[in-house]
């Protein structure tokens, strides 16, 4: 019912709406998103669909290009020691911050230390800064970083949010640290002057700005002179906005919207692959039925990934075949068709397995027990269409297989006590890191914090730690192949299904919008502007 | 009016606790929460117990809330890591306008209809009784959405989102709106009309009393002891109505801190919110009760 709304409401406004007039050489923009960031400080950033705003207020030390590579940001050239323990930066010269004070090599230290005071960030030091030990000030603009063990992903810790510089004035004195606001100065192209919660974000131009990252459009003060982010997080809103002229910019199409704004000449919709890992169900190896890797690989040979994407997405979404993101530097792309849609393999699995007779409903059942399997999800987590994505995958697994895939989806209480008390068969997930490697870190090793698979192969958590600790970017790209092909392939771990995207859409007259590189999310308003 | 003033506070404390222990006892614990979607290891659980003081036990916890309560102290927001005073503070202002134009909207569509249509044709009553049923059925988020396409996305008349500035709060107040117009003219009509049948109705048309006249100064004392009854109901119903408004027109307010509080289980968040419904209700209560005073001589003893 609520999915037919958002066409209602569209057919109506595109009846009326012609496109609103524009005015020329306006340089303020409005721009409609989806979701409100739960902090403003770089350093606290936790929710990938707000890193569109971190870099308007914020530059981090280093810029992550799409290849994986790094380039110069507020740290102009930087060196790593031969055995990868000490980072020399050489930091810009000419970089204020926005409260007026100098950006400089003490600056970076006061930044790197605030994540050793205890609560400030504890998922970050134990992370991305596992390995820091310390950081010395060699002269004004140099520092001199220093490793407690090799850090392959420590490059891209500096080129992320966290990395985010804010004025060491401004972290002492301001009042809700955690959340920053206003009252963080960063060094960014735009200020932050306003934020109205549950409504919107102001920033204005930052004019003294000269610093944009290596493969930024232009050089100097960004275009715009103001920019306004309005909360609206009912899709079908966006785009009413958009198309009535109320909003020059949106974020977040859903595949339902999407037909619709390209029916639009008056509008402009563009699509990026996000870095990271897939959407991908995780099975529990721990429990039948998927302690059996027959039962496992059947699963997936049960599904057809392309009808299921076709008809929930209408054709907008990207299969995955690998837990890495098809958009990302490792992805391995010999897993493309090499497993899934052969329903008569799945049942000869099945058979071979030992699930051969057939209940009253047509599930297959073993000893009495029917084959079942449950996967729990938290409601806020829930997004994508991923719950009408799910009782597609039901249907097939059924009607193909004579699998019970029941899906639950419940508050996230609920839902952790199902993970902690290993009351799962199916784990999903997908995550939005720039360095894929980072995730599989999380999700793969036996003591990773994600590992909801409850497996542990010695070879891969030997590749993953080998390529963590090397800074070779072709080694990495053949360990992390290897780590692709053991988990999907050989030990069916993981069942990838889609490469989660970002959309813009936007009116025809701004130009300049785009992705950044390193996450494949929208990316900040520095290059944007308004033309004719 | 101290005995007033003591209940409202046992009412006061007893949501407090009752919310309290209702979130004790939801699944999941705290630290859960705090640790969210991303990575969970045992050291930033630890990190987190003490940060939070989350290893003492419930009851301690308890108290030492009650106490920071009696101190105006509302604590910290888990999720947004701000205090909750300030949270609320800027969300209750247009929680307020909304819900005050709404009732507004709601009470003079009601008023308006009922004194319009109560004893005329039925092919009138039949048209408005129809209205009233869609306005009460149809989701406040279909209300909403079908309200933007027309005067918002097609004719332009109203921006669509933003606190900003009257004509942003005339479709949100209408989407809250309409829903308690519905009841409330079902309701008053039906008052009006059993009041017409009143002897004392029949005394009024014999002094040559207008039927408007009738109806507007004697008939609709009578229809409102019903009507006033339900501004409770719709105090509560504007508060969960708020939230999908709220979302829907991308307002600030706080329906939207109550559900993502609740839905992220950051209890000093929920508890605040509770609290200050909790002292709304007694107002609105106490108010009501001044209010029949006022409408029904009788009830002055």
């Amino acid at each position: 019912m609520k999915r037919l709304i958002p066409a209602l409401a569209l057919a109506l406004a595109a009846c009326g709406a012609g496109p609103a007039a524009e005015t020329a050489a306006s340089t303020s923009l409005t721009w409609a998103i989806e979701t409100q960031p739960i902090t403003l400080n770089p350093q606290q950033w936790s929710q990938n669909k707000v890193r569109l705003l971190v870099f308007n207020q914020f530059d981090a030390l280093l810029t992550r290009r799409a290849d994986g590579s790094f380039g110069p940001w507020l740290a102009r050239a930087w060196q790593v020691s031969d055995d990868g323990l000490t980072y020399t930066l050489h930091l810009r010269d000419d970089v204020t911050f926005h409260d007026g004070t100098r950006f400089d090599a003490a600056s970076v230290k006061a930044n790197l230390d605030q994540f050793l005071v205890p609560g400030y960030n504890p998922a970050v030091a134990a992370i991305q800064l596992k390995a820091y030990k310390e950081a010395k000030v060699v002269s004004p603009h140099t520092l001199e970083i220093t490793l407690k063990e090799p850090d392959a992903l420590f490059p891209d810790f500096l080129a992320s949010p966290y990395a985010g510089q804010v004025s060491p004035a401004s972290l002492k004195s301001a009042r809700d640290l955690k959340f920053g606001g206003t009252e963080l100065a960063g060094t960014g192209p735009f200020v932050l002057d306003r934020y109205v919660p549950g409504q919107e974000l102001h920033y204005r131009r930052n004019p003294a700005y000269r610093w944009p990252p290596d493969g930024a459009a232009h050089q100097g003060p960004a275009h715009l002179s103001e920019i306004t982010y309005r909360f609206l997080p009912e899709a079908a809103v966006r785009v009413g906005a958009l198309t009535s002229g109320q909003v020059q910019v949106i974020e977040g199409v859903p595949a339902t919207e999407a037909a619709l704004i390209g029916k639009d000449p008056g509008l402009t919709l563009k699509t990026a692959l996000n870095s990271g890992t897939s959407f991908s169900y995780y099975f529990n190896t721990s429990r039948a039925p998927f302690d059996d890797q027959r039962v496992r690989e059947a699963f997936r040979e049960a599904v057809d990934v392309d009808a299921v994407l076709r008809s929930v997405y209408r054709g907008t979404a990207t299969r995955a075949w690998s837990v890495v993101a098809a958009s990302g530097p490792f992805y391995d792309p010999s897993l493309e068709n090499a497993y899934g849609g052969a329903v008569a393999k799945a049942n000869a699995l099945l058979d071979a397995a030992g699930w051969r007779q057939r209940d009253a409903e047509g599930y297959r059942v073993k000893d009495g027990r029917r084959l079942t399997v449950r996967s729990v999800t938290a409601a806020p987590y829930v997004r994508d269409r991923r719950d009408v994505l799910a009782q597609a995958v039901q249907a097939q697994v059924k009607q193909n297989a004579g699998i019970d895939f029941q899906v639950r989806i419940v508050d996230p209480g609920t839902a952790q006590e199902a993970l902690d008390a290993n009351e799962y068969e199916i784990f999903e997930n997908s995550r939005g890191d720039s360095d894929a490697g980072a995730a599989l870190n999380l999700l793969l090793p036996g003591e990773g914090a994600l590992n909801r698979t409850r497996f542990s192969d010695p070879r891969v958590e030997r590749w993953l730690a080998e390529a963590g600790a090397e800074s070779g970017q072709a080694r990495r790209k053949e360990l992390y192949a290897r780590v692709q092909r053991a988990v999907v392939r050989e030990r069916a771990l993981v069942f990838p299904i889609y490469v989660p995207a970002d959309q813009i859409a936007a009116r025809k007259s701004v130009h300049g919008l785009g992705f950044d590189p390193a996450s494949g999310t929208p990316a900040g308003a520095y290059d944007v502007r308004i033309g004719t | 009016m101290i005995r007033r003033l003591g209940a409202g506070l046992a009412v006061l404390w007893a949501a407090a606790t009752a919310s309290y222990l209702a979130l004790l006892l939801a699944p999941g614990d705290t630290v859960d929460v705090l640790v969210g979607e991303g990575p969970d290891t045992p050291q930033i659980r630890a990190a987190i117990v003490r940060e939070w003081g989350l290893d003492r036990p419930g009851i301690v916890q308890y108290l030492a809330y009650l106490w920071r309560l009696l101190h105006g102290d509302l604590g910290r927001s888990y999720q947004s890591q701000r205090g909750v005073g300030e949270i609320l503070a800027t969300q209750v202002g247009p929680t307020v306008q909304l819900t005050l134009a709404a009732a507004a909207a709601g009470v003079t569509l009601a008023g308006l209809i009922a004194v319009v249509t109560a004893g005329r044709g039925r092919a009138a009553r039949a048209a408005v009784s129809a209205a009233e049923l869609v306005a009460v059925s149809v989701p406040p988020f279909l209300i909403g959405i079908v309200l933007l396409a027309v005067f918002s996305f097609t004719l332009g008349w109203f921006p669509v989102s933003g606190a900003a500035g009257p004509a942003a709060l005339v479709l949100p107040a209408l989407t809250l709106g309409l829903p308690i117009a519905g009841v409330l003219g079902q309701v008053l009509r039906g008052g009006l009309e059993r009041a017409l049948e009143q002897p004392f109705a029949l005394t009024a048309r014999a002094r040559g009393l207008t039927e408007r006249a009738l109806v507007t100064r004697h008939a609709l004392r009578h229809a409102l002891i019903p009507a006033v009854t339900l501004a409770g109901w719709f105090t509560g119903s504007l508060l969960g109505g708020a939230v999908i408004t709220e979302v829907l027109f991308g307002r600030p307010g706080l329906g939207r801190v109550a559900v993502d509080a609740v839905t992220g289980r950051d209890m000093p968040v929920v508890m605040a919110v509770v609290l200050l419904s909790a002292c709304v209700y007694v107002v609105i209560s106490t108010l009501l009760d001044l209010a029949y005073r006022a409408i029904d001589p009788q009830t002055r003893s």
